[in-house]
């Protein structure tokens, strides 16, 4: 198991290979919202600050139930996400910000692989249903941006002690679990299947 | 003629989700430890070793298995021979509101208005609730079966003219392999074949609600339920899409008589398998079961 500490040294991040296990320390930035991704795209057309710091920093896709107000907020718990239903604004948003770390569950496409490529970062993929062993490593939270949000949907920037263990799914060499699977999965059931029925209708023959 | 009481409905209501949320089934648990003992890709291992652990930890301090606690789908059976003292579908709406307003931790707002998208913890038709009857009995039952991205949102179906095994089973494989690893696998699969287009959905989420290691006693369906197992295995999807031999922990299927025409039906329940149901008597017995 490999440690992460922010902030991410972009070396550290190159060397990571997809499979690895990780757990990750320090600041991170987290949301769920799909109203979020699309103001950070604002932010990146119109040069105007994000309200939480993103350059090189941590972005995951984990959903957090964040109450309080002001500089007294707390995160009560946090899970991830499915990543895929960003896979339009991740691209511009890894490449726009210098992501070091991005991750969530069930992935990103090629494009985002390719932004992480050239930027140096990698795509950590969290057990979904992991709410109660994730949510552990919350030790408090340092900043909560469009705060007027739900509460899953604000870009909150918690410090986490061990949060994890997570699969390094995507690494900075552009090697892709999902999409390694993706290539072989349907060739490999549909032989299964078709195997299956062959048999089933040989076996019937013999029996008549 | 025994009485149920609104009250009693209204609480088992909101008593049925928070132990769906809280607490993964025991046959769940089963093939979990099943999936691992078998698992060759020593990431799919690990994952598998996490989930046991997160379930446990769930359990242990009372907490959500998973945050997003989607919305709120009951399907009630109700005996001919029930009275019922007050109004029952208000007593399953007020149910959910008082879950909403007590449970610990709060739950995250996901009903979600499709028009504005704005997302709260009531809108209209909520909670969706299914409701049958069961000729002779006394007793009401009901089965909770919340459902979010990874148990809601992978589901399809397509109606087929006269399809064959083999067509219907092909067509299952193409929702699997459209679906990806996105609904959190290893998944439990419910198939519906046959009916009408409203029925073969309900039956595919009926089926997938269905104890995980019971056997269908339709014999060409136990066959084609075990044929769909080892194809969507041999996806290497695997536990949350890292690779592996485990996608689907079980695949179920039930057909309905329908006319030449032939709806299929897929759905899916992420691996915390979220269900739970109960069974009301008139004395005001509830039984818990998953």
């Amino acid at each position: 198991m490999k440690r992460l500490q922010a902030p991410f040294d972009e070396n550290a991040i190159r060397s990571l290979r997809a499979g690895d296990l990780v757990v990750v320390d320090g600041d991170v930035v987290i949301t769920a919202g799909l109203p979020t991704h699309q103001r950070l795209m604002h932010c990146l057309e119109s040069g105007e600050a994000p309200p939480v710091e993103l350059r090189g920093q941590a972005l995951f896709h984990l959903g957090g139930y964040s109450q309080g107000e002001g500089e007294r907020f707390e995160m009560l718990y946090i899970n991830p996400t499915t990543s895929t239903r960003f896979n339009p604004y991740m691209p511009t948003l890894i490449e726009g910000f210098g992501l070091r770390v991005v991750g969530g569950k069930g992935g990103l496409d090629e494009h985002s692989v390719e932004a992480m490529r050239k930027v140096g970062c990698v795509y950590l993929s969290f057990l979904g249903g992991g709410c109660t062993l994730l949510s552990r490593a919350i030790q408090r939270v340092v900043e909560v941006g469009w705060p007027e949000m739900v509460t899953h949907y604000r870009l909150s920037r918690i410090n986490v002690n061990g949060l994890g263990p997570a699969v390094v799914a995507i690494d900075a060499q552009g090697n892709s679990l999902y999409a390694q699977n993706a290539q072989t999965a349907g060739s490999h059931s549909g032989e299964v299947l078709a195997g299956l029925h062959a048999q089933a209708r040989q076996e019937k023959t013999q029996l008549s | 003629m025994g009485t149920i009481s609104s009250d009693l409905l209204r609480q088992v209501t909101a008593e049925l989700y928070e132990r769906s949320l809280k607490k993964i089934p025991e046959d769940t648990k089963r093939a979990l430890a099943q999936a691992k003992a078998v698992e060759r890709n020593q990431t799919a291992s690990q994952t598998l070793d996490i989930m046991i652990a997160s379930a446990r930890a769930a359990e242990e301090e009372n907490h959500f298995v998973c945050s997003d606690s989607g919305v709120p789908v009951y399907f009630v059976k109700v005996g001919t021979k029930v009275n019922f003292d007050g109004p029952v579908k208000q007593a399953i709406t007020d149910g959910f509101s008082d879950l909403v307003a007590t449970i610990q931790p709060p739950m995250l707002a996901h009903v979600t208005n499709p028009l504005t998208l704005e997302r709260g913890y009531a809108g209209k038709d909520m909670p969706i609730t299914t409701f049958e009857l069961i000729d002779d009995a006394d007793y009401v039952e009901i089965t909770c079966s919340p459902k979010a991205l990874g148990s809601g949102r992978w589901a399809a179906l397509e109606i087929f003219t006269f399809p064959s095994l083999e067509d219907i089973e092909r067509y299952v494989m193409g929702v699997v392999l459209k679906a990806g690893p996105q609904h959190c696998p290893p998944v439990v699969i419910g198939v519906g074949i046959g009916g009408t287009f409203d029925y073969a959905a309900k039956l595919a989420k009926q089926a997938m609600l269905r104890q995980i290691g019971t056997s269908n006693p339709e014999p060409v369906l136990a066959d084609m339920e075990e044929r769909l197992r080892q194809a969507v295995n041999a996806t290497g999807f695997g536990p949350m899409g890292t690779g592996g031999d485990s996608t689907a922990m079980a695949v179920h299927v039930d057909y309905a008589s329908g006319h030449g025409f032939t709806p299929v039906a897929v759905c899916f329940n992420c691996w915390i398998n979220r269900r739970r149901s109960a069974r009301i008597h008139p004395d005001g017995r509830v039984d818990y079961f998953e």
